[in-house]
């Protein structure tokens, strides 16, 4: 007598998998197609309030320290590295700086991994996080974060190279109600710490919404 | 009794225990499928619908959309209360102006329903000269508004996507050197490229720009 295998145990299993993603397929299609989000958007406003400049990059962050940064660029400038738009390392987070009349001091942010001065964004929600001990050093009284977002997108990325920090970081100083500001920096418009009355665009302004 | 049932247990022939794994094993596969199919689902990062808001204060600010995509901008200016404030105004020939571009931007908005290409077509290079235009239209609008107490205030709003900050750059070029830029109010905020728009609910550009995905 010849032994047939059963194969309905099998057809049962493959079925109820395919019914099954076949409903949630439709299911999340229905969803997405009716779904729209809302972005509310902060409106930059003017403000007696001075900024501490952040630069985020690669899903990491580094926080300016701007007193270190001006006398590293004030000793290269005295060497005579700085001249003639020349751009020379500020040691600082792997930064590259250069001397411009109308931009001022000019950040190149390129090679900046292990550099332990940046710090991913991840380390946000670790309590004693460097990052996060910095960003809660911003007095919300008398300062404002005001960020340089890499918009550059890598290859098979959806979102600029330091969109989701940026977006991290200020969910977080909201949370401890510290205004921010931003704009968008790639290396052919790179970040620049400038004073206005040099040039316009040298504007650092914190945005919020009209409630905040 | 009990010495008897005992007895005749010792007689029963042994049976070993059967358990068919069928039914586990159905549950586990199907579980295992869904599983992973949400997770496929998850990872290709399905396209969002966004719509840019503001918290507009006491309700009349009104958004002037720019989206900055790499290609060049996209503009869309607003309509709706516009209309309204054409109504309060008393002289001839700045309700017409406001008439006119009442006129313009419903075309505008209708060109960019009717465009069948991709979105990125769509988009075009800022130029200083109709970046300039369109700032003196919304201060000029800006100005009428308050002329006659109508509470109507336009500001800039940018939806930069990723790689869009040269055309987001060239536009806050021309506005730092325009004198009717100043009193404009501008907001900003980062797009990812699967954030559709959906611009006054026109099904057309979020269905091209989810083909582009």
């Amino acid at each position: 007598m010849k032994q047939y295998i059963n194969v309905d145990s099998l057809t049962d299993i493959v079925s109820n998998s395919v019914g099954i993603l076949i409903i949630l397929a439709v299911v999340s299609l229905i969803h997405d197609n009716s779904k729209t989000y809302q972005l509310e958007i902060p409106i930059e406003h003017q403000s007696e309030l001075s900024p501490v400049f952040i630069i985020a990059k690669d899903d990491k962050l580094i926080v300016l320290d701007t007193d270190k940064i001006f006398s590293n660029a004030a000793m290269q400038a005295t060497d005579g590295a700085a001249g003639g738009k020349r751009i020379f390392p500020l040691n600082y987070g792997q930064l590259f700086a250069q001397i411009d009349d109308r931009q001022g001091i000019v950040f190149h942010a390129q090679d900046i991994a292990g550099s332990k001065d940046w710090h991913h964004f991840t380390t946000l929600q670790k309590n004693n996080s460097a990052l996060r001990q910095q960003l809660n050093q911003i007095d919300p009284k008398k300062q404002f974060a005001y960020f340089f977002v890499y918009d550059e997108v890598g290859e098979g990325d959806i979102s600029g190279s330091g969109f989701e920090s940026f977006r991290i970081a200020r969910e977080y100083l909201k949370s401890k109600h510290i205004k921010s500001g931003w704009k968008p920096v790639d290396s052919d418009h790179p970040a620049s710490i400038c004073d206005m009355s040099f040039n316009a665009l040298c504007k650092y302004l914190p945005s919020y919404l009209g409630s905040s | 009794m009990a010495t008897k049932a005992r007895r005749y247990a010792r007689y029963l022939p042994e049976k070993k225990l059967e358990i068919s794994l069928f039914p586990f094993l159905s549950i586990f596969l199907s579980v295992m499928g869904v599983l992973s199919f949400i997770n496929i689902l998850s990872s290709i990062h399905t396209p969002q619908k966004i719509e840019m808001s503001t918290q507009l204060e006491q309700g009349y600010k009104v958004a002037f959309q720019i989206f900055s995509l790499p290609e060049g901008i996209i503009i869309v200016p607003p309509i709706a209360r516009l209309e309204d404030l054409q109504q309060v105004i008393d002289d001839a020939n700045v309700r017409d102006e406001i008439a006119s571009i009442i006129v313009q931007r419903k075309q505008f908005i209708a060109d960019i329903k009717a465009y069948k290409g991709l979105i990125d077509d769509f988009a075009i290079e800022p130029d200083i000269d109709k970046i300039s235009e369109l700032l003196k239209e919304i201060r000029f609008i800006n100005e009428e508004a308050l002329k006659h107490n109508f509470l109507y205030e336009e500001f800039i709003l940018f939806g930069i996507y990723p790689d869009g900050g040269k055309a987001y750059h060239k536009v806050r070029d021309v506005m730092a050197r325009s004198q009717d830029a100043s009193s404009i109010s501008v907001g900003l905020e980062p797009l990812d490229a699967n954030w559709t728009l959906n611009i006054n609910g026109t099904p057309v550009i979020e269905t091209q720009q989810q083909e582009r995905q």
